[in-house]
């Protein structure tokens, strides 16, 4: 795998304030990476740095091996905070600027537009467009040079479900064609449903990087349900490999012991003639974890 | 260089305001350059004389006089084409796209230099459409046409041209600076009409050589007035070099200014 992005010891500071603190990050090639968060901890001013509209106060990155220049940041696709175009000119006319800065061919605008569905509307003002149509030319902008690397500000911002729906689907068929994408999010759920690593910022500071899979995998919490909620209690009651077995509402909530599998339990309860209607493994929960950093990092 | 030209026209082509603001300049630009004979038939009509002779012998078009005559007279409302930079560049922060274009990767070198390209592209067509204008009221009107008449004197076309080129670099610094159109404009009217002449109004005489440097009167000087050897008073028919020098020195310390706005702080603003 090699390596797309490295930061480090970025550091940003405005007056006392310091935004970005010794930042060190590695991004390789093929992950999606997110950058979790409050708002006001850091995520935008260091995607600003990498974007080069705010000036570090040291420290410093490198685009696949590469020092940082407007050179560099044409093979990237970006789009910081809301998306920015000219509301007077229409879709075409917005991207053929982009073509003309990165020294590309027109011809790229259609098959991006395409790609994000929006070549029925190319011909309208962008003024007239709504936030997710607004969102997701940003994203065909973005995607114009085939960039190596895509890096997304809160891309489902401000948007209404079906708005957030799409553009996550955008994101994920995106990475699926083998970008690899940074994002910034104060959404936990929308992470963990399209991102493979993720990292934790807080005032500025890393507190958490990892794979979402290895933090985020199967727990060994049980929820079960069966039509006769009595019998299945009594019976996962004489198991002897279940423990803290209570209710939730409507589920029956159970630990597995270490060493004792799924399979293990449902053979039991076969043999108990007890049949289940629902069998989840609980997955552990980020917005745990989450806050769980987030309250460390205040040590 | 195309490149950078074309980024610039790009956001302006389609742009209803950039067209009307031009249209409007244009109109009055054609106004204050051929009305000239207009108003000496009506001051004629209103019984305007000298001694017995009609105002309208005053030979305002004639070779090589219109040179100076038109570009002395289009000086005045330079003000309406900066009009079109402060909307370029204010808008440039108001829609956020300076900030998309840099991460787009546009570096704020050269998207200051497509301002530059485009502000020195349309001095240009300022000076074209004057030379048009002059040629074609001088031989309309002009008592003389022979070739050296019909060229002695253009150098106050280019000179214009550096004129207007130095006015839109002043108008670009205001626009970085204040960064909203309205602000921007009102600015520039109240520092041109009002707070300049003021200033040097209230100025003792001895503070010309001080005067002679702020920046309006400074390019206004280029061109001095030329109406008044009408009736036989002394006038400066020519471009004085230290004048020239004054002004070329604007252009750099603009240019300069300009740079390190664009450079110096933080583009996401």
């Amino acid at each position: 795998m090699s390596t797309v992005l490295t930061i480090s010891k970025l550091t940003k500071r405005y007056g006392r304030i310091t935004a970005v603190n010794e930042l060190d990050l590695q991004i390789e090639a093929g992950q999606v990476y997110g950058i979790l968060g409050p708002n006001g901890s850091g995520k935008t001013t260091t995607l600003g740095m990498l974007l080069g509209v705010v000036r570090p106060t040291s420290g410093d990155f490198s685009w696949y091996g590469q020092p940082a220049s407007a050179e560099a940041r044409r093979k990237v696709g970006a789009i910081l905070e809301m998306p920015a175009f000219l509301p007077y000119l229409n879709a075409v006319q917005n991207l053929r600027i982009v073509c003309q800065i990165k020294k590309l061919p027109f011809a790229e605008i259609d098959r991006c537009l395409a790609l994000v569905n929006l070549t029925e509307r190319s011909s309208d003002p962008f003024k007239t467009y709504s936030l997710g149509m607004k969102q997701r030319l940003a994203i065909a902008s973005a995607l114009l040079c085939d960039p190596g690397v895509l890096i997304l500000d809160e891309p489902t911002n401000g948007l209404d479900p079906q708005g957030i729906a799409e553009i996550r689907e955008l994101i994920i068929s995106i990475a699926n064609m083998g970008k690899t994408i940074l994002l910034a999010s104060h959404l936990l759920d929308e992470v963990q449903r399209v991102c493979t690593h993720f990292t934790v910022l807080k005032k500025g500071k890393r507190i958490y990087a990892g794979g979402v899979s290895e933090s985020l995998g199967a727990s060994n919490l049980l929820e079960l349900r069966a039509a006769d909620m009595e019998a299945l209690g009594a019976s996962v009651a004489r198991y002897s490999q279940a423990e803290k077995v209570h209710r939730e509402g409507e589920l029956l909530i159970g630990q597995l012991a270490d060493g004792s599998t799924v399979e293990d339990l449902h053979e039991f309860l076969i043999k108990e003639k007890v049949v289940l209607t629902h069998l989840v493994v609980r997955r552990k929960s980020l917005e745990k974890q989450f806050l769980e950093l987030l309250s460390q990092g205040d040590e | 260089m195309n490149r950078l030209f074309q980024i610039e026209w790009l956001k302006q082509k389609h742009y209803r305001t950039f067209w009307v603001v031009m249209g409007l300049y244009y109109f009055s630009l054609l106004v204050v350059t051929t009305g000239g004979m207009a108003l000496l038939y009506w001051l004629e009509t209103q019984g305007a004389n000298f001694e017995g002779i009609s105002p309208t012998i005053v030979p305002l078009y004639d070779f090589p006089d219109v040179w100076q005559n038109i570009t002395y007279a289009a000086s005045f409302i330079k003000i309406f084409l900066s009009f079109i930079i402060i909307i370029s560049i204010t808008n440039e922060f108001s829609y956020r796209t300076l900030q998309q274009n840099v991460i787009d990767g546009l570096s704020p070198q050269e998207f200051l230099l497509s301002k530059v390209l485009f502000i020195a592209v349309l001095s240009f067509a300022n000076m074209l459409f004057l030379a048009i204008i002059g040629l074609g009221m001088g031989l309309v009107f002009s008592t003389v046409t022979d070739w050296s008449s019909i060229f002695t004197y253009t150098e106050f076309l280019p000179v214009h041209f550096l004129e207007v080129f130095t006015f839109l670099l002043f108008a670009l610094l205001v626009g970085s600076l204040l960064k909203k159109a309205g602000f921007a404009i009102v600015f520039t009217g109240i520092y041109v009409l009002i707070i300049e002449p003021i200033l040097s109004i209230s100025l003792p005489n001895s503070w010309e050589a001080v005067i002679q440097w702020f920046p309006i009167r400074a390019l206004n000087n280029l061109v001095h007035i030329p109406f008044p050897k009408y009736i036989f008073m002394e006038v400066q028919d020519y471009v004085k070099w230290q004048e020239l020098l004054i002004v070329i020195f604007w252009a750099v310390a603009l240019y300069f200014l300009n740079y390190l706005v664009l450079t110096k702080r933080d583009v996401k603003g």
